[in-house]
């Protein structure tokens, strides 16, 4: 038993307020002492609840929550070393700065010497120090989130629990909190559970990213597994990134499947690998949106190996650093095209233009 | 959910032990009094009548008195009402800066933490036969003898009530005036409503929640009064407490406790009827 | 393109804004004449009460009514002094102690019941009516019931039992529903994270819960204090033989013609206002030592 450490393990955890559906369904996940963590899902998708539960907030239905070896089903959230950065910091309006991160240490009857000495430390460890007289109310977003995570670290904890964090900034300054966040994670060394709606924001930040859907876990592993390799459809279209083509397998050929759908048949789309399909399934085909290549119906037909599809364009976004084209490519779905800046606008498309959207064999995925 | 419950009891526990032995059971004491007989000296002698509802229910001076009661009522009533709603109306809607409104409101509220008697009796000096109304009507050549209806009348009466009361109809309608939302007007308006529209269709649907707390304030409290009316009227008028409170002095408990009865049957009708507007318990606790 | 289209769609949204600027720059005529209504309203609201405060500063030759008489304090000499106008030292003594009394019993019982009611339990709805039944019931009815109850139990009533407990029949109800409103700006996220911090129930009532809330227990100290300092309905028979401050002035209008009535009503409203600007001013400098705006809505 490495007792301490910020391992976490949970073990078929359940939870349900009406005894009937199950907010938080079976979940089993292990998160590595000193890993930065984020659950990643829609609200209502229970992460918020698995968080609470971990903190002490709440007590499972079912399942088991061990960590450091240890099991900490009704323990008080110090007794667990856990410590909760809620959501809009939740502060004390009444107290300064230097109070609120002291507050712990006071409620363990520390002296006022003794625990303004190590909220003074830990003040220069989140460049509060100036405004240690403050009180909330005068304190900028970024400001309060420092202190909420000064208040937080102050007991020591081997697990920091954060929700939505980075809800209450606006977008610039959460870019910078963001980075601060992963600098502290480091500095202290301990795990780091941070839950999100955001998947810009997960992939930015986590070691692992664990994606939810009502109470269950879809997909968990680092950043980028998540994000360029979704399991299914839901993965896909919540980490964004992807085009999902699903249809009925109406002919499988030598790395090559062809798919139809209720508007459209003959869809034919070269794979890097035999397809481990058989006619009449149903699949679900991911390409990610920066591998397609649009071309012009007239500039000769690309490759050999790769796909091509006919398409109108619809709509033209100018994102920045590149173009998001949204095509026709299939009916009633999304499909969509980010071209690199320069690319696009050395032959810029119109609304209307029709056509082709191609990749490469290889890049398209069948999922689960 | 065992535990949630256990500790809110433990919570209202000091609530309810002034509750019940200082409302609860009182009032279960009036109600057991009046159908008792008494000794004539104060004592009661535990049997079970109807003696004295029927005593109540048919004196012609009971429904006189109802009659009397009531007429005070539906008056200040109609007075609070219409003047609370304008001036709350005035510090949600006119008064653009928020604090001058807060600034406002509070001048409004002040006079409700003090003294009701006293402010009853200033209006002596202003009232009275030769007081500053009379002086200034006889000084300007409006009135060539002093108007004996402005003290000690009807009038008097019902100006007191008003004096007192109209504070309650104002609190809870800039309570519902201030949550309605400006941009549900402006909205209102650029769909081309008139100002009486938003007035008719937004503005008075939404505060009837207020009006109707209001309204059970201010009828609850003068059905159940009756100081106001012995002092205003100068002895002239009475009103059901008023008797209420003579029986209680010739020490004929029982009469009184019935008439006590009868008085909380009519004033829990009249507010479960204004209550149909409103689910009162969702309007203050959210 | 989308990014030619949103540039073009902005003038337009700015002149839509600007007029709805001017629209309400201009002030309808309703605004004038609720203004006067306003006024009238607070002009009759303190215009008596201060009628009364000019009087009671007459000479002895002073009467009920204008023109003032002189100017001196001899009525409110004459209040504290003579044995006619009855025992309102006494009184007034009394009055707040049993105000002060009734302060601290709103404000605990009103602090705790608005934490319970937070969330629904098993016979809220219950509770819920009998405080508002306590609330709306006449004042002597409730009187004479309290003092049956407590004549038939034997107990002899006094103005620290029977009317304490008449008086705070009145005053939580306000207290309570006070505290609702109170409560409704109260995150309880605070608590768990005073929680989550290690803090034991009481430490989290006493260090986090009492001191976020102090401007609201400011307001329901207020009502407790000035409701049971002016009560009078319910004291009437439950005071017992000796009188508070407003029993005093309620047998001083039947039977006392001279300003020192309205000497009286000075004094006593005079210590309403001290009390009533200490607690607005505490909540103000409370307020805005937090950064609030305001007391707000």
């Amino acid at each position: 038993m490495r007792a301490g450490a910020g391992d976490i393990e949970l073990a078929g955890l359940c939870k349900s307020y009406d005894g009937v559906t199950n907010v938080v369904d079976g979940v089993n996940l292990r998160i590595p002492d000193g890993a930065y963590c984020c659950f990643l899902g829609p609200s209502g998708c229970g992460k918020t609840t698995i968080l609470r539960m971990i903190a002490g907030h709440e007590e499972p239905t079912a399942g088991e929550i061990v960590i450091g070896g240890g099991n900490v089903a009704g323990l008080a959230p110090v007794e667990r070393r856990t410590a909760m950065m809620f959501q809009s910091y939740a502060l004390f309006p009444h107290l300064t700065v230097r109070d609120n991160i002291a507050f712990a240490l006071r409620v363990r009857g520390q002296s006022k010497a003794e625990r303004y000495k190590a909220a003074d430390v830990m003040m220069e460890k989140v460049r509060l120090t100036e405004l240690a007289d403050r009180l909330p109310a005068n304190l900028s977003g970024g400001q309060q989130q420092r202190v909420a995570l000064a208040r937080a670290a102050i007991t020591e904890p081997r697990v920091l629990l954060l929700d939505e964090p980075l809800s209450a900034l606006d977008e610039q300054l959460r870019v910078q909190m963001r980075q601060e966040l992963r600098r502290m994670q480091r500095e202290l060394g301990i795990t780091f559970i941070h839950v999100t709606h955001t998947q810009l924001e997960a992939i930015a930040l986590a070691d692992i990213v664990v994606v939810m859907e009502k109470g269950k876990i879809k997909q968990s592993g680092p950043a980028r597994d998540v994000y360029a390799y979704p399991c299914d459809r839901y993965v896909a279209e919540f980490l964004g990134g992807q085009n999902v083509l699903s249809g009925k397998v109406e002919k499988v050929g030598d790395r090559f499947v062809v798919l139809s759908q209720p508007n459209r048949s003959g869809i034919q789309v070269r794979l890097g690998t035999e397809a481990r399909v058989v006619v009449g399934d149903r699949i679900d085909l991911a390409v990610r949106r920066d591998d397609i290549e649009l071309v012009r119906a007239d500039a000769g037909s690309p490759d050999d190996g790769a796909t091509a599809l006919p398409s109108r364009v619809t709509a033209i976004e100018y994102q920045g650093s590149f173009v998001k084209v949204m095509l026709d490519t299939v009916p009633d779905e999304d499909f969509v095209a980010y071209v690199p800046e320069r690319i696009f606008f050395r032959d810029p498309f119109n609304v209307g233009d029709v056509l082709l959207a191609t990749w490469s064999a290889g890049r398209a995925r069948v999922l689960a | 959910m065992q535990r949630p419950n256990l500790s809110a009891w433990l919570y209202v526990t000091p609530l309810m032990l002034v509750l019940v032995p200082f409302f609860l059971l009182p009032t279960l004491v009036v109600l057991v009094a009046s159908f008792f007989e008494t000794d004539g000296f104060g004592g009661l002698l535990p049997t079970f009548t109807l003696a004295n509802y029927v005593d109540v229910l048919t004196s012609a001076q009971t429904f006189l008195l109802y009659v009397a009661t009531l007429k005070f009522a539906i008056l200040t009533w109609l007075f609070t009402l219409i003047i609370g709603f304008l001036v709350a109306y005035f510090l949600v809607f006119h008064v653009k800066n928020q604090l001058l409104a807060i600034g406002l409101f509070l001048i409004c509220t002040i006079p409700f933490w003090t003294s009701n008697i006293i402010r009853m009796i200033s209006w002596i000096p202003l009232l009275g036969k030769e007081g500053l109304v009379n002086s200034t009507l006889l000084g300007i050549g409006v009135i060539r003898e002093p108007l004996e209806v402005l003290l000690y009348s009807g009038l008097a009466v019902v100006i007191a009530y008003v004096h007192q009361l109209t504070i309650f109809m104002v609190v809870p309608i800039f309570n519902s005036l201030a949550r309605i939302d400006k941009r549900v007007v402006e909205a209102a308006l650029d769909a081309g409503a008139s100002r009486l529209d938003v007035m008719r269709y937004i503005i008075i649907p939404m505060s009837k929640s207020g009006i109707a707390l209001g309204s059970t304030f201010v009828i609850s409290i003068v059905m159940g009064d009756f100081f106001v009316v012995k002092v205003m009227s100068g002895g002239g008028s009475a009103s059901v407490v008023s008797a209420f409170y003579e029986n209680v002095g010739v020490l004929q408990y029982p009469i009184a406790a019935a008439s006590a009865v009868l008085l909380t049957l009519v004033l829990i009708a009249m507010i479960a009827l204004i209550l149909r507007v409103v689910d009162i318990r969702r309007e203050i606790t959210q | 393109m989308t990014v030619a289209l949103g540039e073009a769609d902005l003038p337009m949204i700015r002149s839509r804004r600007s007029s709805a600027v001017a629209r309400g720059d201009r002030r309808p005529w309703t605004f004038y004449a609720l203004a006067v209504v306003f006024t009238l309203y607070v002009a009759a609201l303190y215009g008596p009460m201060i009628c009364i405060y000019i009087l009671s500063f007459q000479d002895i030759r002073g009467g009920l009514v204008f023109p003032m008489k002189g100017q001196s304090l001899h009525w409110f000499i004459d209040l504290f002094t003579q044995v006619r106008t009855g025992d309102v030292k006494g009184s007034f003594d009394r009055s707040i102690k049993l105000a002060a009394l009734v302060t601290v019993i709103t404000l605990v019982v009103s602090l705790m019941a608005g934490l319970a009611f937070r969330r629904r339990f098993f016979g809220d709805t219950v509770v819920f009516y009998l405080m508002i039944g306590s609330l709306v019931a006449p004042g002597l009815v409730l009187g004479l019931g309290i003092g049956l109850l407590f004549q038939w139990i034997g107990i002899s009533p006094s103005w620290y039992t029977s009317a304490l407990g008449a008086q705070l029949s009145w005053t939580l109800p306000f207290g309570v529903l006070v505290m609702f409103a109170v409560m409704s700006r109260f995150n309880s996220v605070w608590e768990e994270a005073a929680r989550d911090l290690g803090a034991t129930r009481w430490q989290t009532i006493r260090l986090v819960v009492i001191p976020v809330l102090a401007p609201g227990l400011v307001a329901v100290a207020l009502f407790g204090f000035t409701l049971s300092y002016d009560e009078f309905a319910r004291t009437l028979q439950t005071s017992g033989s000796l009188n508070t401050l407003p029993l005093e002035i309620w047998s001083m209008t039947l039977n006392v013609t001279s300003p020192s009535l309205y000497a009286l009503g000075t004094v006593t409203t005079i210590v309403s206002f001290v009390i009533i600007g200490a607690c607005i001013g505490a909540i103000i400098v409370i307020n805005k030592r937090r950064g609030v705006r305001a007391t707000g809505h």
